[in-house]
């Protein structure tokens, strides 16, 4: 049976640069649903702290970018 | 371009390996499906892993967000601590450290850094650790599962799989001695009913585990979150909110929680 779909598991034939290139593709359109969020998917804090407010201050309080690390 | 949580697990593990890649980074790193946002890493369990962690983060700017300092003292108990910035495309970055991950064993934790190969910077948690880690209250983890659980050798997949054709597969040959459940319905020849019944209650089971888990966090976390909403630590510079985290943690949160099994928490 198979428990993911194979859009999910066409990974193996991927090189590394391919898989790179897919998650970081990925990665940018999943910034789309950032305010969206829960402050916490999983472990104690998710239940901990309501998801709305965190929300709502997260979202008015998106974080600048105070440094870039050197890439050389 | 690339995966930036591969990309920092390079950072963390540049003068020594000090951190392996966990839980949804690191099921793309075996190339099992593309999933979460987020980054997890398990640390070393000491001041200079802490150390060397947080002035990677500082250098990015990173800023806490609400949770226990990463600290010896809190991670040991099973605390973990959670931290954030935007990186050079303006991509938020969550970055996850824990020391003690849910249901694996200290001694397992200290063989993955003690077996770590030092020429690689790139070090991802085994197999079977992140196959413990992954069973969550969440549902989308026990489909995982079965596919990490597909990469391990049979006599081992068969103990790990939640997937009711690979235990009627394997049952056979590899489950004479297994006492789990799915795998003595399937040597019964009670049918696949019976095999899938089994498997479902056993993720039941393991999903209510760690619902009680947690709470036992939960409970002892409330003052604490509390706060350091109060203090808006997410506001402050990173060292300045490791101070005053720390300062919290000290009054409010209790590194160790009262008896009642905490079982390799990740809170």
């Amino acid at each position: 049976m198979r428990m993911l779909s194979e859009d999910d598991l066409n990974l193996e034939d991927m090189s590394a640069e391919e898989l790179d290139a897919a998650w970081d593709l990925w990665f940018d359109v999943a910034q789309t649903t950032n305010a969206a969020d829960p402050p916490y998917n999983h472990g104690v804090f998710a239940d901990v702290l309501p998801a709305a407010p965190w929300s709502q201050a997260e979202a008015n309080s998106e974080p600048t970018r105070q440094s870039v690390v050197d890439s050389r | 371009m690339g995966n930036i949580y591969f990309q920092l697990t390079e950072a963390f593990n540049a003068r020594q390996i000090t951190v392996a890649l966990a839980s949804g980074q690191a099921v793309v790193y075996y190339r099992i499906a593309i999933m979460s946002k987020d980054g997890d890493w398990i640390v070393r369990e000491t001041p200079e892993a802490c150390e060397h962690v947080l002035a990677e983060l500082e250098k990015r700017g990173a800023t806490y967000r609400p949770s226990p300092p990463l600290d010896v003292r809190w991670l040991s108990g099973g605390w973990s601590s959670h931290f954030e910035f935007v990186d050079e495309r303006v991509r938020r970055v969550r970055c996850d450290f824990m020391s003690r991950p849910p249901r694996v064993d200290l001694a397992t934790v200290e063989r993955l850094f003690a077996n770590a190969d030092p020429g690689s910077r790139l070090l991802a948690i085994d197999l079977e650790s992140l196959i413990l880690m992954k069973r969550s209250q969440r549902a989308k983890d026990y489909a995982v599962i079965g596919e990490l659980a597909s990469r391990l050798p049979p006599e081992r997949e068969i103990d790990l799989t939640t997937d009711p054709d690979r235990v009627l597969e394997l049952a056979p040959q590899h489950g004479q001695a297994s006492s789990r459940p799915a795998v003595r319905a399937a040597l019964s020849g009670a049918g696949r009913r019976t095999v899938v019944l089994a498997l479902a209650e056993e993720t039941d089971e393991l999903q209510e585990d760690d619902r009680r888990r947690l709470a036992r966090y939960e409970a002892a976390a409330r003052e604490y979150l509390a706060a350091c909403r109060r203090a808006a630590i997410a506001r402050m510079p990173l060292r300045e909110a490791h101070g005053r985290l720390r300062e919290l943690a000290d009054r409010l949160l209790p590194a160790e929680l009262p008896p009642g099994g905490i079982d390799h928490a990740n809170a």
